[in-house]
């Protein structure tokens, strides 16, 4: 797979159709891959594709055109990007969007069949590790090894993947990769929400309050692209900058709404995460409920039209008078 | 080292030394959570969690809180100063590891240096021993060894703590340790030979356990002609601009101080507002945004380049010191694995070449 991804790079920078290629190189820890930016068709050699390549590269995009933005006749980069399904979809979102021109954006999708969470692995001194086909042999200090079931160790997000390639590309590479249907994907958040309300809101404090506001969730999310993000801004300061429970709340709920009909559930904030926060029961909750109230899926297709940017007389309003 | 007098004791009777120490002393130990080690105040009953490795959040959060209410005001509201340590008591970090302890060093200097003084800090620091376990537990992302640092380093400790299974061997650093085990001399017997040269065993083994080497000599030299270099430009590319590297560094110690309002006071006796002083990162774009809207560090490089430039040159010009310990956090939590070691690297093979490279 890996000679497929390097073959086609070569072939865009000989044909010159890209200036720049993000994909991912082989990371300093084990068990890690790190998104790599190429420029030099030299360094196309360092692209590795595994089960570590879990970044949403899409996030990288926008900073490309920020600058460029309202210049005229500004010359725009074109971008080559290795995409998963969910890098893809969010790459759907920036489009469409208005954050990136699709005719700059080379996107190479892959069919993905997952990404590993390394916390699910509960040894904590790894020094190396080695990925065959569908096992991961992890070694200890001790030159101990231990194999692993990959399919054991997949991210929550990977485990039920719905779209496992990019819905649009300029080219798709790889093999058709096992999908989940809706229903077993939705599974979990229909367990959370046939909770009573006390003890789903004992889940949201116990999780935010191991938030220490570094950010990380919202850096990781392409969606979250704003010049000036509400938690920081002065007038008016909609909040204060500490950990303080109350602005921890604020920050999260803030950010988990401005994602209503946008995320698209690639789990980048739960992933980057450094404290373990996991709140993917809420962004999934509003995945489920645009999907019932507008028949909108965020990053899927790039002509529908967002639900947040359109309006129709039949749309349901319910949940805006009924609490 | 060679003439210091190590006591031992045993790690049962730590348990109880401390908790014979609660009065005195506000106690913090590290301890499991959710997985990770973090230090927590002493209860009774709590075990310590000697095997970690090292905490996820560094200690420095006993000393600098990620937010401290530096005061109240607001009409009816008494002006006062707030800060001090909880109930009065003095501060018993015990069980850092040697990392650590040299960060609080560092940040001695910053914060009781000889231009400012923060009296917030200073007043916490002046009641607080230090109490260090001598690190036996280095992860593959630790590179100590490549700076001033090693498994058994004294620097910030008071006392230093080797971990020998049962037993604890202990030796004093400072006067204020010497103190501290004089005072306590009823639950220490004198170290014996043996019990020396198993630590000293236990160290080596320690040593060689630390892969990660890294030549930085006279980075700060390398660094005084890089500002303009073109490396910057890739170096940060992947960078997220999140707040971890510096969050969980032991030695970044930039604050940012906002007032906090609470407008529906009606009680004129309720303070209406706080003074809050909270951790800052280099890496936000708020950090150097001006009122004018002006920000001199626009980009993820500017806001990088600050980063390396303050530990490996600034500092050292200001403080004759690099604020790096090599303590990993920062590699271990990176979302993208930003590696500093490898940023060090390249900054490393800069030649004297790359002086009239220009952006």
């Amino acid at each position: 797979m890996i000679e497929k991804i390097k073959e086609t790079v070569k072939k865009l920078f000989k044909e010159n159709k890209i200036d720049i290629f993000i994909g991912y190189s082989e990371g300093t820890l084990p068990l890690r891959s790190t998104p790599c930016f190429i420029t030099r068709s030299e360094d196309i050699e360092k692209l590795v594709w595994n089960s570590y390549c879990s970044n949403n590269l899409a996030v990288y995009l926008p900073r490309f055109f920020v600058s460029q933005r309202g210049a005229k006749d500004a010359k725009l980069p074109r971008i080559g990007i290795l995409a998963k399904g969910c890098d893809g979809r969010s790459i759907v979102g920036l489009i469409k969007e208005h954050q990136i021109p699709r005719e700059n954006i080379y996107i190479i999708g892959i069919h993905c069949g997952g990404m590993i969470n390394t916390k699910k692995i509960k040894k904590v001194d790894i020094v190396a590790a080695e990925e065959k086909n569908d096992k991961v042999l992890v070694e200890d200090e001790d030159k101990k090894k231990v194999e692993l079931k990959k399919e054991e160790l997949l991210a929550d997000m990977c485990k039920t993947c719905q779209y496992t390639a990019p819905a649009v590309y300029d080219i798709l590479l790889g093999k058709e990769k096992q999908k989940t249907k809706k229903e077993d994907r939705e599974a979990f958040i229909k367990e959370f929400e046939k909770k009573p309300l006390e003890e789903r809101w004992e889940y949201f404090q116990e999780q935010i309050s191991k938030c220490i506001r570094c950010n990380a969730c919202r850096q990781a999310c392409p969606n979250c692209y704003c010049k000036e993000c509400f938690a920081e801004q002065a007038k008016p300061r909609w909040i204060g900058p500490t950990n303080d429970i109350s602005d921890v709340m604020f920050y999260q709920i803030g950010r988990i709404f401005h994602q209503a009909g946008r995320c698209v559930d690639c789990g980048a904030c739960v992933r980057a995460c450094p404290m373990g926060v996991d709140l993917r029961v809420f962004t999934y909750k509003l995945i489920k409920d645009v999907k019932e109230f507008f028949e909108y899926e965020a990053g899927v297709s790039l002509e529908e039209a967002p639900p947040l940017a359109t309006f129709k007389q039949d749309d349901k309003q319910e949940f805006i008078t009924e609490p | 080292m060679e003439n210091k007098k190590f006591k031992i004791i045993k790690k049962k009777e730590i348990l109880k030394l401390l908790e014979s120490l609660k009065k005195e002393y506000s106690i913090f130990v590290p301890i499991e959570d959710n997985g990770d080690a973090r230090f927590s105040e002493f209860k009774s009953g709590q075990d310590i969690f000697w095997d970690y490795r090292n905490t996820k959040i560094s200690p420095k959060e006993i000393l600098f809180p990620q937010a401290e209410t530096l005061f109240c005001f607001g009409p009816g509201a008494e002006v006062k100063a707030e800060g001090s340590t909880p109930g009065g008591k003095d501060y018993l970090i015990f069980g850092i590891r040697p990392c650590d302890a040299q960060a609080i060093s560092l940040l001695d200097k910053v914060f009781g240096g000889e231009d400012f003084e923060d009296p917030y800090y200073l007043e916490r620091r002046k009641k607080t021993t230090v109490i260090s376990l001598a690190c036996s537990k280095p992860q593959i992302d630790c590179f100590c060894t490549s700076l001033k640092g090693k498994p058994e380093n004294e620097e910030g400790a008071d006392i230093i703590l080797f971990d020998l299974g049962e037993d604890v061997l202990a030796g004093a650093v400072t006067k204020k340790g010497e103190k501290f085990i004089e005072k306590q001399n009823k639950w220490f017997k004198d170290a014996g030979q043996s019990d020396v040269d198993k630590k000293d065993k236990l160290m080596d083994l320690s040593l060689n356990k630390i892969k990660s080497q890294i030549d930085i000599q006279n980075i700060k030299e390398k660094l005084d002609n890089a500002f303009n270099d073109l490396l910057w430009n890739e170096i940060h590319q992947k960078c997220l601009g999140c707040g971890i590297c510096t969050y969980f560094c032991p030695t970044c110690h930039c604050f940012d101080i906002t007032d906090e309002i609470n407008p529906k006071a009606a009680d004129s006796k309720t303070p209406e507002g706080k003074r809050v002083r909270c951790w800052d990162s280099c890496m936000y774009p708020l950090f150097t945004l001006h009122a004018s809207g002006h920000n001199p560090r626009p980009t993820y490089k500017e806001r990088m380049r600050q980063r390396i430039m303050h530990k490996f040159n600034y500092c050292p010009e200001n403080f004759k010191e690099i604020f790096c310990v090599g303590c990993g956090r920062c590699i271990r939590n990176c979302p993208v694995n930003l590696d500093l070691r490898e940023v060090l690297v390249s900054l490393m093979s800069l030649g004297s070449l790359c002086k009239d490279k220009k952006i």
